[in-house]
């Protein structure tokens, strides 16, 4: 998974500078919109590889409304996919509802199993 | 012996004496004893007991919290350090205070007082870890004690004889809406200079002030707030499935600890103080086989509850057995022999003394004495239960029982018998 959307990615970089942002933005928004999820009325995280562990525990910890929620949503993908048509244009996603709500989780999980294994693998050195 | 008396007598005022040492470190007040021991206990001590607690169970569930994520390191590194260090952390919670402890080897304070410090002053309190780690403890607590009809006896009774407050329960209820939310909120109202107090044992006074000023700097002084207590007293009946049948009767006392109903206490309290043997106190001869007697007091900081709770296999037993226990207490509120008051003093001098003999007591002890509970240095509680007298103890003893009774069955309610048919 190193080129997934889980893996390593330049937008921290990209976003603590200015000129950067203001210039690749417009691509970014042209390229989530070209890439056609939004029509389904799918979130980005909704794409996530769910069949991963650390993405599997992340989406336990999500709140019973966001559990709801991204239930709903692929359900109604799925239904739009049996049509093959896209949802109709008031059910797309809008830019800002499509804001990260997995990812903050699978990174704390992803943090904490490389805690453990720090932990677990760590030499002690006596003074 | 007499020699020997003598010096124990000697260690118990050098002891008493060390209680005074409560110094100011950054606004949070420390005190600490230091015998030599191998090993260092630190407790903080946070008034933030079921009291205090804005709805039934979130002390609790603050309780289960301790040592969790905070700013500075994970739950898991928290024990792994610990456990590096070959340390112990504990949370106990009463219904005044909450106690978080850390027992290490001497030379590692500094490690675990930041432990201590860094989950007072900066704890997360996250969601997935009260969902994944906090609730499932809490659900098994409510479990272990719905089965338990010692703690169900008791639970019920303070409900009853205090109602809330004091009354209010100390476990959660077995079905609750609690969040993390709220243990969080409760938290930062309770976590502040005027209701913590960090107490060592095996620690010297000074290092533990420093490392505090250091760990411990907390912003907010406000102090949870209680409405004083009241007796109220009353009759429940709980049906149980497990144990003995259990009956509690009981009384209440409003005010600050009184060396009387101590003594009172020591005088109904049928365990012998020979092993296998039924002991000379009025209730300890007259019941059933199968049955048991034991005495409770519990004092706080500005109310007690004292009384017997018996125990045994059938009901019939334990009738008769109820029968005897409320005969000694009418027994006692109309006079007490001589012999037998001394006999009571006698223990409840050694109760008190021991209750300070473990790390536990002793700051448990120091802790109530700073947030203004009862006079807890052994001097004075001795000094006290010399100046008492059989009449005294008798006259508490009756007025105690011109109140209302608390009166509690647990067990199968179908048969255990009423208050009134015990002679309340």
């Amino acid at each position: 998974m190193v080129f997934g959307s889980l893996g390593p990615s330049l937008a921290p970089y990209l976003k603590s500078s200015r000129t950067i942002y203001g210039w690749i933005k417009p691509i970014a928004n042209w390229y989530a919109k070209a890439s056609g999820y939004q029509k389904y009325g799918f979130k980005y995280d909704d794409l996530l590889i769910e069949e991963r562990d650390d993405v599997q525990r992340a989406l336990t910890r999500l709140t019973p409304r966001e559990k709801y929620d991204r239930a709903f949503r692929l359900k109604r993908a799925s239904q739009a996919s049996v049509l093959h048509t896209p949802l109709s244009q008031k059910e797309w996603t809008k830019r800002e509802e499509d804001v990260r709500y997995l990812k903050p989780h699978v990174v704390d999980v992803s943090n904490e199993n490389a805690e453990r294994k720090k932990w677990d693998t760590l030499v002690l050195e006596r003074k | 012996m007499l020699t020997a008396r003598a010096s124990a007598a000697r260690n118990v005022q050098r002891i008493a004496r060390n209680y005074a040492t409560v110094v100011d470190s950054a606004g949070v007040r420390v005190a600490s004893i230091d015998h030599g021991q191998p090993t260092s206990t630190v407790t903080v001590f946070v008034k933030a007991g079921s009291r205090f607690q804005p709805a039934a169970g979130v002390a609790h569930a603050l309780k289960n919290f301790a040592f969790k994520s905070t700013a500075k390191r994970s739950a898991l590194g928290t024990v792994r350090e610990s456990e590096l260090y070959g340390g112990q952390l504990s949370a106990t919670l009463g219904r005044e205070y909450l106690a978080l402890t850390a027992e290490f080897l001497r030379g590692d304070e500094d490690v675990f007082v930041d432990i201590l410090g860094s989950f007072i002053k900066s704890a997360k309190f996250t969601r997935h870890e009260y969902e994944e780690y906090v609730q499932p403890i809490i659900s098994q607590e409510v479990e272990a004690a719905a089965s338990d009809p010692t703690t169900r006896a008791i639970e019920i009774a303070h409900s009853l004889a205090f109602r809330s407050g004091l009354g209010s329960p100390l476990l959660a209820p077995a079905h609750h809406s609690i969040t993390a939310e709220h243990v969080k909120s409760f938290a930062e109202t309770a976590f502040t200079k005027g209701s913590v107090a960090v107490l060592g044992a095996g620690i010297e006074s000074s290092i533990l002030a420093k490392l505090t000023e250091k760990s411990f700097a907390l912003k907010s002084s406000s102090v949870l707030t209680s409405a004083a207590s009241k007796y109220y007293g009353g009759e429940s009946r709980a049906e149980n499935f497990t144990g003995p049948q259990t009956l509690f009767v009981g009384f209440g006392a409003t005010g600050a600890h009184s060396p009387d109903i101590a003594t009172l206490a020591a005088h109904l309290s049928p365990t012998p103080s020979i092993k296998w043997s039924k002991g000379l106190s009025a209730i300890g001869t007259s019941i059933p086989q199968d049955s048991s007697v034991q005495a409770v007091y519990l004092p706080y900081s500005d109310a007690s509850l004292v009384g017997l709770l018996i125990q045994g296999a059938t009901t019939a037993a334990v009738k008769e057995a109820g029968k005897a226990a409320v005969q000694a207490l009418q027994g006692a509120a109309s006079g007490i022999k001589e012999e037998d008051f001394k006999r009571a003093v006698a223990k409840a001098k050694f109760n008190a003394a021991q209750a300070i003999d473990t790390e536990y007591g002793i700051i448990t002890a120091l802790g109530t004495q700073i947030f203004g509970g009862p006079e807890t240095s052994l001097e004075a509680t001795l000094a006290s239960l010399n100046s008492i007298t059989a009449s005294s103890v008798s006259k508490a003893a009756s007025t105690l029982l011109k109140g209302k009774p608390t009166f509690v069955a647990v067990g199968a309610i179908d048969s255990l018998p009423y208050a009134d048919e015990l002679g309340l």
